[in-house]
């Protein structure tokens, strides 16, 4: 069971943004792409989530064609978190978070409801900001409050193989160390749970901390993809970011000057 | 009893309860209003002695013939206006929204005026009869909604922009037109005009607006189940697609809904300006944002407000009238530049 994405390019005019990439998203595994800006990581998150269509190649979620799959289904089996709008109303805290909650028309699922935003919400340490409003949080505590609408949108009741995945930019953007630390820890529980997650992230030791897979995309290409230590090397990345990097091999860590 | 079935339906799941006992309440003042406009005006009656059947054959048929459908369309009206101002909030994610920004209220005004200025002196009366002022309101409001359509190619991912470009242009169109058609129109025809644009129930008959009624009631029915896709789209088009939101359709169905019952409501009672606007932020400043409250609760407030309206303008300087659209723009204008005067400091 996995996401297949075969030989996906997108082009806007003339401009190639996405060119001829494959990947598997296998559930259960964390996968995150890495490149300098402009390497097209938000575009290819775009694409898998069926937001834009690509000028060539397939998408395919469990085998089924992501073109043949309904909108409300897509719902289902995908969450995705990108960088968010502001919201004009006054919602409170509380009220975002159900957003996630999609009504499948089952009655034992909607019997579950308020456990699974409680339980949440404690899990990303939202609880005591439920009843406020959320235009009046700071960038750190907005990006939790969507992150728990994200995990509300894939909730099942416990025992469910429902195919799922996760799609994350840049999850731990403005959050200080101890709540990235958290989120880190919690999309690792989800990846325990069987979710397949993709994530775009800039911070490459903590891609290679938490990371079972990492792609590399630099102007629109893979370049390389594979696990933390078979890619994260010293000439790739040099190559890549334009930037002279060291690898410390124990504890592993990627300096850079 | 009957609110924890429609809880567990899933149907009122994202209303708390005190947003439910504030529509309550509102429900109560509708039905309050009503039997205190139909029993007041220039002519003042005892409901009672009506209801003992012990009143005039005048007194029935005044409230009747004149009154009920004079109030009863007020409420529509009010429901259609403050309805289609929420959903177009929810859907321009603006609060600034309102029918007559996309021009719809215009094309509906200029269909309008054409058959005032015009209609009289080409169309003979037997053509559509009484009828053919809302069906050529009707028929301008459709056209400018077929213009938004092409505009935005098809109510698209990115058109909400173009939608209210067009919507400028629309209604700079239209006054231009009801421009020329007050200058080109006689007296008679320029005093109906002017009464029409300032807004009035006052031409309500039952062979109006028992059509104009059917038609709104079940274009809310269609609206009201969208109010859960207008709050996810809150989070930006993207995000409620990712949702299971089918953003274009839920586009043209509060796009075509508020077409509808704008184009209708302008057509029997003229320009009413500022309900669209105001109601749904008393309603927000009532219970809270979300618009499976919202959208009925905007409903209901426009109706106890247009009647309430209504009445002043029956009752403030009799045994004369006041144009209800004078009420309206005179309490909607000020709230409106408070609004702005809020967003600004926020």
């Amino acid at each position: 069971m996995s996401i297949e994405i075969k030989n996906l390019s997108w082009e806007v005019g003339n401009k190639s943004i996405i060119e001829n990439i494959s990947l598997t998203i296998n559930r259960g595994e964390i996968i995150t792409i890495l490149g300098p800006n402009g390497a097209g990581k938000s575009s290819f998150l775009r694409l898998i989530s069926g937001d834009l269509k690509g000028s060539k190649g397939e998408i395919f979620f469990d085998k089924s064609n992501l073109d043949e799959i309904s909108i409300q289904d897509r719902s289902f089996m995908r969450s995705v978190m990108s960088q968010s709008q502001e919201i004009v109303y006054d919602f409170s805290v509380k009220e975002i978070i159900e957003m996630g909650w999609i009504e499948r028309g089952i009655s034992t699922y909607s019997e579950d409801f308020e456990e699974a935003v409680d339980r949440i919400s404690l899990d990303c340490s939202v609880n005591d900001l439920l009843e406020q409003s959320f235009n009046t949080l700071s960038g750190g505590e907005k990006r939790r409050v969507h992150f728990a609408r994200t995990l509300i949108q894939l909730w099942r009741p416990s025992g469910s193989d429902d195919p799922r995945y996760m799609f994350l930019d840049e999850p731990t953007a403005n959050l200080d160390i101890l709540h990235e630390q958290k989120m880190m820890k919690l999309i690792e529980k989800k990846r325990d749970e069987g979710i397949g997650i993709l994530l775009i992230l800039h911070d490459l030791n903590l891609a290679a901390k938490y990371s079972d897979k990492i792609a590399i995309f630099k102007n629109g290409h893979l370049v390389s993809i594979g696990t933390p230590k078979e890619v994260l090397t010293e000439e790739t990345l040099t190559d890549v970011y334009d930037v002279s990097m060291k690898i410390d091999e124990n504890p592993f860590r990627i300096n850079y000057y | 009893m009957f609110v924890t079935s429609l809880k567990k339906l899933g149907l009122l799941k994202f209303t708390n309860s005190f947003q439910l006992s504030i529509l309550s309440i509102l429900i109560i003042s509708i039905a309050l209003i009503f039997l205190a406009s139909i029993s007041l005006g220039s002519f003042n009656f005892s409901l009672k002695e009506i209801f003992n059947s012990s009143s005039s054959s005048l007194d029935r048929i005044v409230l009747l013939e004149i009154r009920i459908p004079r109030v009863l369309l007020s409420a529509f009206v009010g429901a259609s206006l403050g309805l289609s101002g929420a959903s177009l909030q929810g859907l321009f994610r603006n609060p600034l929204a309102d029918p007559g920004l996309i021009g719809v209220s215009a094309g509906a005004a200029l269909g309008a005026s054409l058959i005032i200025v015009l209609g009289s002196g080409y169309l003979p009366d037997f053509i559509f009869g009484t009828l053919i002022l809302p069906i050529s309101a009707i028929i301008g409001a459709s056209l400018v909604i077929s213009l938004l359509y092409i505009f935005t190619q098809g109510f698209g991912y990115q058109g909400i922009t173009y939608m209210l470009l067009v919507g400028i242009a629309v209604n700079a169109f239209a006054s231009v037109g009801i421009g020329i058609l007050t200058y080109i129109s006689t007296d008679s025809e320029l005093r109906g005009l002017t009464f029409w644009t300032m807004g009035s129930f006052g031409g309500a008959s039952w062979q109006l607006i028992l059509p104009a009624l059917l038609i709104i009631i079940v274009t809310m029915f269609w609206m009201i189940p969208s109010s859960r896709k207008l709050d996810l789209l809150q989070l930006g088009e993207p995000e409620a697609y990712r949702l299971g939101v089918d953003v274009r359709k839920l586009k043209f169905k509060v796009i075509i809904s508020s077409a509808i019952t704008v184009g209708i409501s302008v057509s029997l009672s003229g320009m009413i300006g500022f309900v669209g606007l105001v109601v749904p932020h008393l309603v927000r400043l009532l219970g809270g944002v979300n618009h499976s409250y919202l959208l009925p609760g905007s409903a209901f407030l426009g109706a106890c407000l247009m009647m309430t309206a209504d009445l002043l303008s029956r009752v403030l300087i009799q045994p004369a009238e006041l144009p209800v659209g004078l009420i309206t723009s005179a309490i909607g204008a000020p709230f409106f530049l408070w609004l702005i005067f809020r967003i600004r400091k926020t």
